[in-house]
């Protein structure tokens, strides 16, 4: 190689050097401000309300400089960054996350500052203040909540001669309207399905509790197997059982991406969803004019304490442990909880405020007309979220897997859903050892 | 065993020429379903080509990215990724040249024992390695950094110090022998004789560890969190949808980009590439 | 020593220098770390706390360890030979003379350079059930077309499919061990009135015997391994857990689950199944492979 050659070929190498070396997560820069990062799960609409709440806080005052990036399998990444000692000031993860996160120490408690700045759990709906909280500390605020409950395509009802404005009110009638809403073509195949249980499949693991079931006794008994779990995967297994597991996985198979026209509600695949109040926002953006309606999940016929059972989630945010500037993270996570950030978040993602007081304004204006149904179910009594404990991500997963096995035919619920109990029972005994052990140190 | 009757001739190409289309076919359709309108995408039975080509699958899918997550800068993971790519190479090259001559050219106590250690460690599968490694980087703070993912290449890897100590040995004695006459230092003579002779099995090595690190998905999984320094490999999984569904268009379209620099890199390093594979079976 | 043999020394040090901190840092130091960590309760936020052999304990009567473990035997035990037959069959092919070998050669090796995630998606594509390829095809040939990715019983043979598709690197060993192959052992043969199969059994395999070796132990590491491509195509090894592999399982308790100490002592039983099957090829080999020794 000729001279001049090498030695540029050695000058390009030093600054590829320097760059790999040095290269790491964008410093900030200097502008007298604290700059702190954000990571949040969000994109889209969803992601824009956000920002513009962080724009809001940027613009409000000058010490503190909110950076906001969307990270993808965030509660992955969280792990994966704090056990690697470089997590983000504040984090936006899901209540289903904290009890894993704040066992191991991932979070950490706001109780201080919680108290020195006056924020009290009546300010807030209970039971989203409670997902909040772990062994009785609190690691989280809660900024956008989530209810669930029937979607039904209008359309679809009218065509099968059902009374468009009627949704079904026990198990019993939405297993009669699901077979009228489903329609086959002249080969066989399925061209729209009235219901099906896993679909979206985000909460598979939940059946049993629209029956009186429930994940464990709250403190150290699982419960997987108790006769109301079995009840409720049985019912969800004579749907595959019904229309053909092949058959339903197909037609599965081939739907679209959820945020687009191609998704299966949207295109009229499935009749009746069970559906997050994030729902209506979506449909108004991928099919706009589509008639739907919204109700309480149905009860078992001769169970009427059990109507308006709902599953109830937030997202929440959190600071990390080895987070660097953890008072000025607060303040933005406090500025987020005001009423006025909270319902510029939450008009903005289209869902309701877990706030206790609402404005009147908010409910006018919000563009979900059922809005008010799923305010009211997440006020029962009868919510519902994944149990508090640290091995409750594992638990989700082999519930998910039961759930496959149920559902598939490869096995019964009261032998899925026994060894799920048996499995997890030795998990959540070794958890809590660990725990008290832990406190006792502390 | 050559095959004599014209009979056997007309099987044998009968059943390569089928053998071939089965191969080729599954890229044959990454590059037809990338240039497919999203409509055409999902259709039974396929469509086997596109009515519409659409060129414009690939700007879409490099410039506004997945619905799912909205803009994904597919530019700057292939800069990361040719930046690594670099950085490998030149390390894996430098320091695997430098420790294989000194394990085949020159004799010092010790010296087959520990190329015997070695040549044992080749068994170690990664997951033993890999949470040790893990926490090293994080007392170092190299976590979220690309430094885990390159700088071990400098520090040599069994696989390639015993393919160049293979290669080393064969050159003939005399040549080292008569430069030392001369007066020529160790490095002299490995700079001067061995390396320019070497090419060849450099060459191999180069062109290994470009692909590997090109293809590498395990390790910017665990040691890169910020998204913006991610790799196309990751990258790739963006167009993924999480809630179920995929945009395959688009999916494909970048999928096509990430494989099209490693093809033609290897229509051009072809002869060197199989050399270098049939290299390591035979002394394996 | 002489002058000249402590110059050697010095630089035999000073060129393997390098390497020193390699082997040291980046393979010693953490097989050990590993081994320390597998007899512990680790999860990399916390110290480490020594438990004895509770995590060795545990796997044993751990379900999912298990069935991680038959899911992957399964997948060696059938990728393995299968892309060794299948390597070899078209290194066969192409050494028997035909023309356009090179391009032959390119072509069966293209695949197995493609980037393992577009790989995956690649083939996840190819796989469904509803809208893919695969399945046309069959429907077309009027053959029962399963669900693939979304049937727990197809979802591992899908993967063994998949897996052939690769077998590119295999066949271009095969190819080069096959030329290599004196031609007067078959032209010995030939004289002694052997047809093709005799030719093959007794001069062609014998023959290559140690590329096969090779082939062999390598593919038994590599899908012992198997890793990236399930992680993207089966995620939680979906459907019920029925393409769940031992590397992904692995994988979870240490960055999901954050159970290192478990995930150490994971990985440790898959270095010890690896040596023993590595061992057990090469006592075969003893056995059955020969070397050029005249």
């Amino acid at each position: 190689m000729s001279k001049p050659l090498r030695i540029g070929g050695t000058l390009v190498l030093a600054a590829l050097l320097y760059i790999g070396f040095t290269r790491g997560p964008q410093a900030a820069p200097r502008d007298g401000r604290v700059h702190i990062t954000y990571w949040e799960k969000w994109t889209g609409f969803e992601a824009d309300a956000m920002r513009a709440v962080v724009k809001e806080f940027n613009r409000s005052q000058d010490r503190i400089f909110v950076e906001m990036l969307t990270i993808s399998q965030i509660d992955r990444k969280l792990l994966l960054a704090a056990a690697g000692g470089v997590p983000p000031d504040v984090v936006g993860l899901w209540s289903m996350n904290l009890s894993a996160f704040a066992d191991r120490q991932v979070l950490h408690p706001l109780d201080d500052s919680l108290t020195r700045h006056g924020i009290r759990r009546d300010d807030y709906i209970p039971a989203y203040w409670d997902l909040c909280e772990y062994r009785g500390r609190m690691y989280a605020l809660p900024t956008t909540p989530g209810s669930l409950a029937l979607h039904w395509n209008k359309k679809l009802f009218r065509e099968a001669g059902l009374d468009p404005e009627r949704p079904p009110r026990t198990i019993e009638e939405l297993d009669e309207y699901a077979e009228r809403l489903t329609k086959r073509d002249e080969r066989g195949h399925t061209v729209c399905m009235g219901f099906m249980p896993n679909e979206p499949g985000w909460w598979n693991w939940s059946w049993g509790h629209y029956f009186g079931g429930g994940m464990w006794d709250g403190s150290e008994r699982i419960t997987a197997d108790c006769p109301e779990n079995i009840q409720g995967f049985e019912w969800a297994r004579s749907y595959s059982r019904k229309y053909g597991v092949q058959n339903v996985q197909l037609f599965r198979s081939g739907f679209g991406n959820f945020s687009s026209p191609q998704n299966a509600f949207l295109s009229g695949k499935v009749a009746m969803e069970l559906q997050g109040v994030w729902m209506g926002n979506f449909i108004d953006k991928y099919a706009p004019g589509m008639e739907w309606g919204a109700a309480p999940f149905p009860y078992p016929a001769g169970h009427p304490e059990l109507a308006e059972v709902s599953y109830v989630e937030a997202d929440v945010l959190c600071i990390p442990v080895g987070a660097r500037h953890m008072d000025e993270a607060f303040e933005f996570i406090r500025f987020v909880s005001s009423q006025k950030g909270m319902e510029l978040l939450c008009l903005g993602q289209r869902k309701h405020t877990p706030l206790a007081q609402v404005s009147p304004e908010f409910i006018a204006q919000h563009p979900n007309p059922y809005i008010q149904v799923f305010i009211d179910v997440a006020k029962r009594t009868r919510t519902f979220s994944g149990p508090k404990t640290p091995v409750w991500s594992e638990y989700q997963n082999e519930m998910d897997a039961a759930f496959d096995e149920i559902w598939l035919g490869q096995a019964g619920a009261a032998d899925a859903l026994g060894r799920v109990r048996v499995r997890m029972q030795g998990r959540l005994d070794r958890a809590l050892a660990a725990a008290a052990r832990r406190e006792d140190r502390s | 065993m050559q095959a004599k009757s014209p009979l056997a001739r007309v099987v044998v190409h009968a059943v390569l020429l089928c053998g071939s289309f089965l191969f080729l076919f599954p890229l044959f359709w990454m590059i037809t379903t990338s240039l497919k309108p999203v409509e055409e995408t999902m259709l039974t039975p396929p469509r086997w080509i596109p009515s519409v080509w659409r060129f414009d699958n690939y700007v879409q899918a490099v410039t506004y990215g997945s619905q799912a997550l909205g803009y994904i800068p597919f530019f700057e993971y292939g800069k990361n990724t040719l930046l690594l790519c670099v950085l490998v190479v030149t390390g894996t090259v430098v320091s695997n040249a430098l420790i294989a001559y000194g394990f085949a050219r020159l004799e010092w106590p010790g010296r087959n024992a520990l190329f015997g250690l070695t040549l044992a460690t080749m068994m170690i599968p990664f997951p033993v390695l890999m949470v040790p490694m893990f926490v090293l980087f994080k007392h170092l703070g190299w976590v979220g950094t690309f430094r885990p993912l390159w700088v071990t290449a400098w520090f040599g890897s069994a696989f390639n110090i015993f393919l160049l100590r293979q290669f080393f040995l064969t050159i003939p004695r005399e040549l080292s022998d008569a430069a030392v006459v001369d007066g020529c230092s160790e490095f002299q003579v490995f700079r001067h004789i061995i390396l320019p002779l070497s090419r060849p099995a450099l060459a191999v090595v180069a062109l290994f560890s470009f692909l590997y690190t090109w293809n590498d998905f395990l390790g910017p999984l665990i040691y890169l969190n910020d998204q913006r320094m991610f790799t196309l490999s990751l990258g790739l999984q963006f167009y993924q949808s999480q809630a179920g569904g995929t945009e395959w268009h688009l999916l494909m379209a970048a999928a096509t980009i990430v494989v099209l620099p490693i093809i033609v890199l290897f229509f051009f390093t072809q002869r060197t590439f199989i050399q270098g594979i049939a290299v390591t079976g035979m002394k394996g | 020593m002489t002058e000249f043999r402590r110059r050697q020394v010095r630089a035999g040090l000073a060129f393997i220098s390098p390497w020193l901190i390699g082997l040291g840092v980046f393979l010693l130091y953490p097989i050990i770390a590993s081994l320390y960590y597998s007899f512990c309760d680790y999860s990399v936020l916390d110290r480490a706390r020594p438990v004895g052999v509770a995590n060795y304990a545990e796997l044993g009567s751990d379900k999912l360890f298990w069935k991680s473990l038959l899911n992957t035997l399964f997948y060696a035990a059938f990728s393995v030979p299968l892309g060794l037959c299948l390597a070899l069959g078209l290194a066969l092919l192409l050494n028997s003379g035909v023309r356009g070998l090179t391009i032959y050669r390119t072509i069966f090796f293209l695949p197995a350079l493609v980037p393992m995630v577009a790989l995956a998606v690649l083939w996840l594509w190819i796989f469904n059930g509803e809208y893919g390829v695969l399945n046309s095809f069959l429907s077309g040939l009027r053959v029962p077309a399963p669900g693939w990715l979304t049937d727990p019983a197809w979802s591992k043979p899908a993967l063994v499919l998949l897996s052939l598709w690769g077998v590119g690197y295999a066949m271009v060993i095969f190819l080069a061990g096959l030329q290599e192959v004196p031609v007067h052992l078959y032209e010995a043969a030939d004289l002694d009135g052997a047809n093709w199969r005799h030719k093959l059994w007794h001069v062609t395999l014998p023959m290559i015997s140690p590329v096969l070796l090779f082939n062999g132990i390598m593919g038994i590491i590599g899908s012992l391994q198997f890793f990236a491509i399930p992680y993207i195509m089966a995620p939680n090894g979906q459907p019920a857990r029925s393409a769940y592999f031992y590397a992904m399982y692995l994988y979870d308790n240490a960055f999901l689950y954050l159970r290192m100490g478990y995930a150490s002592a994971m990985a440790w039983i898959l270095f010890l199944l690896i040596l023993f099957l590595t061992l057990l090829s090469l006592r075969l080999a003893a056995r059955y492979v020969h070397y050029e020794a005249g």
